[in-house]
Order: structure tokens, then sequence, then C-alpha cells
């Protein structure tokens, strides 16, 4: 059974080529949510072994999509990736991972083999 | 000397231009020489009477004075020289206005040359300092006009660092997709695949759009003297749209435009006007802050100006003209608002209501200074019917393409809305 990725971010383009990109090795099925207003439904729905979040978004930004995921019983423990080209972030250079409570942050743009490697770690997939 | 001989003499020797007469039979001998000849020459009538020129000036100037004595008696007529220099024997230029009169002189049979002379050294020199005074303020004016557009260059590269942030990460999102398509494409590529071709069509949009943004900041950015031109103000908002679209998304400000398709050209300097929009569009993004359904509308409409507003000050009113064709653009929030003490001090230099950092206070100021090289006009106001602020322009169309015959047009129903993505808002 492939794992399932919610991914949440309002840039279309980027939603789908990151789907065509995970769904090609046959591990994951990509549920794309790029209203994020609408995310927290989409991920009673869905029911996500993983999220992956964008954090710059109009309607809701990525922090407050989280919080909301939180806040649901139902999905407080499914893992939360964001997603962020924000560049004046300090704590995060090129590449890195950064680990902010029970979140995990990566930088825009993403590095493939990086976010597989995240997604590995955290749904145990190879 | 006979009675009458010695008034004519005397009203000779005080008139205040310097008369002389020469015989043109006797080798144009002086006969005749004023008071107010020997003032200007410095040269006495004894030492001038029955002498020629070429005995009492520069042999330059004799042939120049024979020259004109000639060409006097050659046309009979009246002969005018507007100025002439004549050096005097201690070495000072005196500036003549001559006129050169030929009389013939039936007693004696001889052709004489009457000239009356007025010097005009004093004048001509009033003249030169007010050339070079004029010419100083010229020079004064023009390196006022250089520092005015060095300050808004100025405030226009603390606008770009302010907004560089945004502009990085709007480049980031291409470039996030372009990586993802290379990693698609990297894993082998299976000719059946019917996503390459989606992939490669969405690279391309990428790097079009990477491209407009860049293209959008370095146009920004450039330093050119004020160089206006007609200009769709629909092309300039989207340019601004996209410059500060990061701003507007983080602020989650929801973005509304009103701008009818057959509105007239405006004259701009693009790069200059986009400056006076991105400060208003921060301006309302910063005042908003607080807002919780951030809104900002961009109206723009035509009209031909009824009057011009009598406390503008005499300076506007040269500019704007009751009839005048022109476009009113307005730049609407509803945040904040201006606070009454404030309203008269928003567009005073390093005026900021903003923390230490945010804004240097120069924004409006400058926008405004842009709007008057624009011979426009750029006030603010709180709005009348609701909470926020109005940033109201009137813009002037090029006369010719303008279409526009009445006192207002409404608002065309054909605004549109869009969120700070510049896309209509998804359903929900």
């Amino acid at each position: 059974m492939p794992k399932k990725i919610l991914l949440v971010d309002d840039e279309a383009g980027f939603t789908e080529l990151l789907k065509m990109n995970l769904e090609k090795s046959g591990d994951y099925e990509v549920m794309i949510e790029n209203n994020s207003t609408k995310a927290h439904l989409t991920a009673k729905a869905f029911k996500p072994d993983i999220i992956l979040l964008d954090v710059v978004m109009p309607g809701m930004d990525g922090g407050d999509v989280q919080a909301q995921m939180e806040s649901d019983p139902e999905l407080t423990n499914v893992p939360v990736v964001m997603l962020t080209a924000l560049v004046d972030s300090a704590e995060l250079s090129e590449g890195a991972v950064a680990q902010s409570g029970s979140v995990t942050v990566l930088p825009k743009p993403v590095d493939l083999s990086l976010l597989l490697r995240v997604l590995e770690e955290h749904l145990g997939t190879e | 000397m006979t009675k009458k001989h010695s008034v004519v003499e005397s009203v000779l020797d005080n008139l205040p231009v310097a008369v002389f007469v020469k015989d043109a039979t006797d080798d144009f001998k002086f006969i005749l020489w004023n008071k107010k000849q020997e003032e200007v020459t410095t040269l006495k009538a004894p030492r001038a009477l029955n002498h020629t020129d070429y005995d009492l000036f520069s042999e330059e100037s004799a042939d120049y004075f024979r020259s004109v004595d000639k060409a006097v008696i050659k046309r009979g007529k009246l002969l005018k020289v507007p100025e002439e220099i004549i050096e005097t024997k201690n070495g000072r230029e005196v500036h003549l206005r001559t006129v050169k009169i030929p009389v013939f002189d039936e007693e004696t049979g001889s052709t004489l040359v009457v000239g009356i002379s007025e010097d005009i050294t004093e004048q001509v020199k009033s003249h030169e300092q007010l050339a070079n005074l004029n010419r100083n303020l010229v020079a004064t004016n023009e390196e006022l006009q250089n520092t005015q557009l060095q300050l808004i260059q100025a405030e226009k590269l603390e606008s770009i660092g302010r907004l560089a942030a945004g502009v990085a990460h709007e480049v980031k999102n291409p470039l996030a997709l372009l990586l993802l398509g290379v990693d698609y494409l990297g894993q082998g590529i299976d000719p059946d695949d019917p996503n390459i071709e989606k992939i490669l069509k969405q690279m391309r949009e990428a790097v079009d759009r990477a491209d407009r943004i860049v293209r959008g900041l370095v146009d920004f950015s450039s330093q050119r003297s004020l160089s206006r031109e007609p200009v769709k103000l629909n092309r300039v908002v989207d340019e601004v749209l996209l410059l500060t679209k990061h701003e507007l998304t983080r602020s989650n400000t929801r973005v509304t435009i009103h701008i009818p398709r057959d509105l007239p050209e405006v004259f701009l300097d693009m790069s200059k006007f986009e400056q006076v929009l991105i400060n208003l569009v921060i301006n309302a993004v910063h005042a908003m802050g607080k807002t919780q359904d951030a809104h900002l509308e961009i109206r723009a409409r035509a009209e031909s100006l009824e009057s011009v507003e009598k406390n503008e000050g005499a300076r506007k009113l040269e500019v704007l003209r009751p009839g005048d064709h022109v476009v009113i653009l307005e730049v609407i929030d509803n945040g904040c608002g201006i606070p009454n003490k404030d309203s008269t001090r928003v567009f005073d230099p390093f005026f900021t209501t903003k923390a230490t950092g945010v804004g240097t206070g120069l924004g409006l100021s400058v926008a405004r200074k842009i709007v008057d090289l624009h011979g426009g006009e750029l006030t603010l106001s709180n709005r009348e019917d609701e909470q926020g602020a109005v940033a109201h322009m009137i813009l002037r169309t090029k006369l010719e393409t303008s279409k526009v015959k009445i006192k207002t047009t409404p608002i065309l129903p054909e605004a549109k809305e869009i969120d700070s993505k510049g896309r209509k808002p998804a359903s929900s």
C-alpha cells in the first residue's frame, strides 16, 4: 500500500510536479490541496500519513493550518513537513532540515532526494 | 561766433548723447565733437577736430569706422549701428549705440556724416550680469532637479531593499518547480509517459515567470532621468502587484482592481511611477497590519476636471486646469487610517509613524514629488464611508488619444476581483 501524502501549497504548478515526482516510484499516493483554508477538511477526508505544508499562502498561512491539524485529535499525530521559500529565515540554510517541535522544516527549492529521505524517516518507506 | 551758432553749440554740448560730424569730402575729418563725445572717447575737441579716425583710434577701429561712413554716404540713408566698441586711450572699452546720417551741406557743397552715439556700456554690463545670474540660476535649478532625482533614486533603492526578500521568494518558487522538473526527467525518460509534455510546459512557464519578476526588478531599479511616454495604467499595476506579491500574500491582503479597459493612456515614466504605487501599496499593507479582512483596492477612472481645488496653491493651478482630461487613480485600504494630528504631515520628508527600521519616512514625500514631476497631484485622506485611507492621484492623459468628453465616467462594470496571487479567488 502506498503511503498517503497531503500536499498543501497554493502554487498549482509546483504541487503538480512534486506529485508526479513522488508518485513515480509507486511508494506514495499524493493528494493536492491548493487552497489552504480547505486543507483541514481535505486532511480529514483523505487521512494522510504525512502532510507537506507550504508556509506563505493566501487565506491561511502554513502555521495556522498546522495549528488547526494539531488541535484535531484525528490529525494531531500526523507528522507535518513545512516547505518554505522564505529567505529571511535565519535558522535555515540551503539543504538543511530544521526541527521545530514536531514539525520538520525544509527549504524551497525542494531537494527531492532530501525530501525523500525525510519521508522515509517519518514513514519507514524505502 | 554768431549768437545762433553759440546756442546750437550749447545745446549740442549739453545733450546726453555724443555727437560728431565728419566731412566726407575732406578725408572724413571731424568738424564737430561735442562734450559727451569728449567724455566717451576721453579725447578733447581740439585734439579731435580736423583729424581723422586714423589719427585718433587704432588702425583696426579706424578701418571699421571708415567703412561704415562710406556705406552711409553710398546708401544716402540713415544707418543704425546697434553696438560698436571703442577702446579709449586709458584702455577702457566703451560700448556705443550709434546712428550715422548722411547730410549734404548746401552752403559749402560738402557731404557730411553726422554721428549720434549713446553710451550703452552700463546697459551692456548690466545685461551681462543679468545673463550671468540667469545662467547661475539655471545651473542651480538643474542641480536642484538632479538632487531631487537622486533623492528619488535613493528612496527607490531603499524600497528595492525592502522588496528584495519578497522578490527572491517569488523567484524561488519557479526555481523549485524547475528543479522538480529536472528531478523527474533525471530519473529516466519514458517516451510514452504522458507527464513529460506537462512537465516541460510547466518548466517553460516557470522560466518565463522568473524572468518576468527579475526583469521587473531590473527595470524598476534603473536610474534614468524622467522620460515620459503614454502608458496603460493596468500594465503598471500588474508590474507593481508582481513586485509586491510577497508582501500582499504574507499580510493576507485581498486585492481588487477596477481599471476600465478603455481607460485613456497616461503620460508616465514607468519606472518612477511604479515607485509611487509600490510606496502606496506597501504603506497600505503596513496600515492594514491589524485589520482582519485586509482589502486593497486600486481604482482608476477617466474624468475631465471641472474645477481645481482652490487650496492647492498657485503652483498646482499652473499644471492642472479646469477642462483638463485626466485619469483619477486611487489606492484604497481598510487599514487604520490617518490620525487627525498627522493629516498635515504625512507628506513631510522623514515623517513616519512606523517603527525604526520599517520606514524611512521618505516614501510618501517622494511619491508626491514624482507625481508633481508628472504634472499631476497626489493627496491622501481618510475614507468617508468606512475605516481606512485613500491615496488619490490626478494624472494627465495623452490628450490626442483621450476619448473622454463628459465630466465623470462611473467605474465600469468590468472590475475584476483577484487575490494577491493575481488570480480569481478559488471557490470554497
